[in-house]
């Protein structure tokens, strides 16, 4: 067998999958609490959308079907990020911290990709579910079905998302060479991903410059929902690929230049 | 085969003064020192040679090991291990070599050992069978049958030691690099593993290079000691060699009482209690010294030995501290 290569990755890929799902088994318990947690969230989030279209019938642009849309895939990605990519982050920051990272370095592997499939929980599979079941209800709230075109939109746009998603991720893992102590870093990255339950047109000015150029939270949620409604340009659909791309170079870059700096400079 | 030349890794280290006060003006106003962590060695190691790194704590050996095992960028100097230089951490470097830290751990905690050892052939790219044969071999002379499929955590100290060395062997890397791998083990375990590292260097021909704490280890392993102390060489070669140079003179021990000023006579006196005495014995002086005891009244079971490591080490040390002052 051959070190290298895509087959190879893929390969890791499947064989650290196959051990996260191993160790989730030991915590059956886990599945019905994610499960339920899923649940309660869900309807958590939806309790303040009913609320305010309880008595207007389009926000900042935005009717309670389309506005559902958008919480669909906020659910989605947040099945995404504390399923496939906080649990590695936090499995990562931890071997830093305690020196097991230098095992990491002496794979012959890439380091990035050791270190962005360390762990996966498979319980937050049911956040997928839950965001799947609200699309699919909005639709026919709405009565009508998205085109095929539209969905094929919507799922580059979402493999954009989770691309953006994980480079943010990889950019606070990058820090924590440098600074080591980043829960706070995490915790704020969870809070700011927060607002993207909303559309972007919801936020006005200053901020929404930021979740749009900064913090790329409108290509998270609202972009792709809005490509499966079929209102995002073509034009707003193209620059968010390529912007996607552009955050994952940069966050590549960053993250070699932060291994550069571990190997140089720790005891 | 292991190459360094001139090797120098020096780090900048934030000054942290104590108190609050220093602390509060620290956050504004840092003041950087260089820490010479190792500055200038130079020694070569051939394939299968196994070879005893020692020097007291802070001398600068886990971050030489770092710096072979590509962990760490050198200052300066040339570093070669296996024909390759560490710090690119080329694929097919890493592949060759292995570094098993006692102090650290890469077995996953909540799974078996058998999971982190499968994970471990994927990423190393070992074929199946290969993989088996290894597996056999390593758990034959590790006795792991019973522990692959215990969860780590549920592991003694000792039996979680022999799962990592597992962990760290299975691409069957040629160049060893061990820090403190005995460290917080019983004497039997230590010996266990000691025989194990033997039979693993025997075996394939592996280049060892070995760090620690306990000098029996280094005894029963290391036909030659390097020896570094504030990040510079002090000693490379024979073990057997320098202990007779720092320390020429035999131990002579033995059972049963003996009048002070015969043992003035006879040498001098290390250690002495109600059951036992212990003499240092210049080596030409044995043959009559002996004669001496043997023919005594009451005198028994009587022992010849090196002086221990520990204390040849302790002198060297102190030897070169006064000679650097």
């Amino acid at each position: 067998m051959t070190v290298g290569g895509l087959g190879y990755y893929v390969r890791l890929l499947g064989v650290s999958i196959r051990t996260s799902l191993i160790t989730s088994m030991q915590y059956r318990v886990d599945f019905v609490i994610q499960g339920v947690m899923s649940l309660l969230w869900t309807a958590l989030a939806i309790f303040p959308l009913l609320v305010l279209y309880g008595d207007r019938t389009s926000v900042a642009g935005w009717d309670f079907g389309s506005a559902l849309v958008v919480m669909g895939l906020f659910t989605i990605m947040r099945g995404v990020l504390e399923g496939a990519i906080n649990p590695s982050l936090l499995a990562v920051v931890e071997r830093i911290r305690s020196g097991s990272f230098d095992y990491t370095l002496l794979k012959p592997a890439d380091a990035q990709f050791l270190v962005s499939t360390t762990r996966f929980d498979p319980w937050h599979v049911t956040d997928l579910l839950a965001g799947i079941g609200i699309i699919v209800y909005a639709f026919v709230e709405m009565g009508r079905a998205p085109g095929a075109g539209e969905l094929a939109a919507a799922l580059a746009l979402v493999a954009a998302a989770v691309a953006v998603m994980y480079s943010l991720w990889i950019l606070i893992v990058a820090s924590a060479f440098w600074v080591v102590r980043m829960d706070n870093l995490s915790f704020l990255l969870g809070a700011v991903f927060d607002a993207a339950r909303w559309p972007i047109h919801v936020f006005r000015g200053t901020w929404r410059f930021v979740f749009t150029f900064i913090i790329p939270l409108a290509l998270m949620t609202s972009f792709p929902a809005m490509a499966l409604l079929g209102t995002l340009s073509l034009r707003t659909a193209l620059l968010s690929l390529a912007g996607s791309a552009a955050f994952f170079m940069v966050s590549r870059t960053v993250w070699t230049l932060a291994i550069r700096s571990y190997t140089s400079a720790s005891s | 085969m292991i190459q360094v030349r001139d090797l120098k890794k020096h780090f900048k280290v934030h000054k942290r003064p104590p108190g609050l006060a220093a602390a509060l003006r620290s956050v504004v106003h840092r003041t950087y020192t260089t820490v010479k962590a190792v500055d200038g060695v130079s020694f070569t190691i051939e394939r299968g040679e196994r070879v005893g790194f020692l020097g007291p704590t802070g001398a600068g050996k886990t971050t030489t090991l770092k710096v072979l095992s590509g962990l760490l960028h050198p200052t300066a100097g040339e570093v070669s291990v296996a024909e390759h230089r560490p710090q690119k951490r080329a694929a097919a470097f890493l592949r060759q070599i292995t570094l098993v830290m006692g102090q650290k751990q890469q077995l996953i905690w909540d799974l078996p050992p058998a999971e982190t050892w499968s994970l471990n052939r994927a990423v190393f790219g070992v074929a199946p069978a290969e993989f088996d044969r290894t597996l056999a071999e390593l758990t034959e002379l590790l006795d792991l049958k019973e522990l692959s499929q215990k969860p780590t955590r549920q592991l003694s100290l000792g039996e979680r030691m022999k799962c990592e060395l597992a962990a760290a062997l299975l691409h069957k890397p040629t160049t060893l690099f061990l820090d403190e791998p005995t460290i917080g083990l019983d004497v039997a375990m230590q010996v266990t593993i000691r025989e194990f590292i033997r039979e693993y260097n025997q075996r394939h021909d592996a280049t060892v290079m070995l760090t620690s704490h306990y000098m029996d280890d280094v005894v029963a392993l290391c036909p030659r000691v390097i020896v570094i102390d504030g990040g510079r060489l002090i000693h490379d070669g024979d073990l057997r060699a320098l202990v007779k140079s720092m320390m020429p003179d035999k131990r002579v021990s033995f059972a049963g009482a003996m009048a002070a000023d015969v043992i003035e006579r006879l040498g001098r006196l290390v250690t002495q209690d109600s059951a036992r005495t212990t003499i240092e014995v210049p080596e030409d002086r044995l043959r009559e010294v002996i004669g001496h005891l043997l023919a005594g009244e009451g005198i028994g079971d009587l022992a010849i030995e090196d002086p221990p490591l520990e204390d040849v080490m302790r002198k060297l040390f102190k030897s070169k501290t006064a000679d650097a002052s």
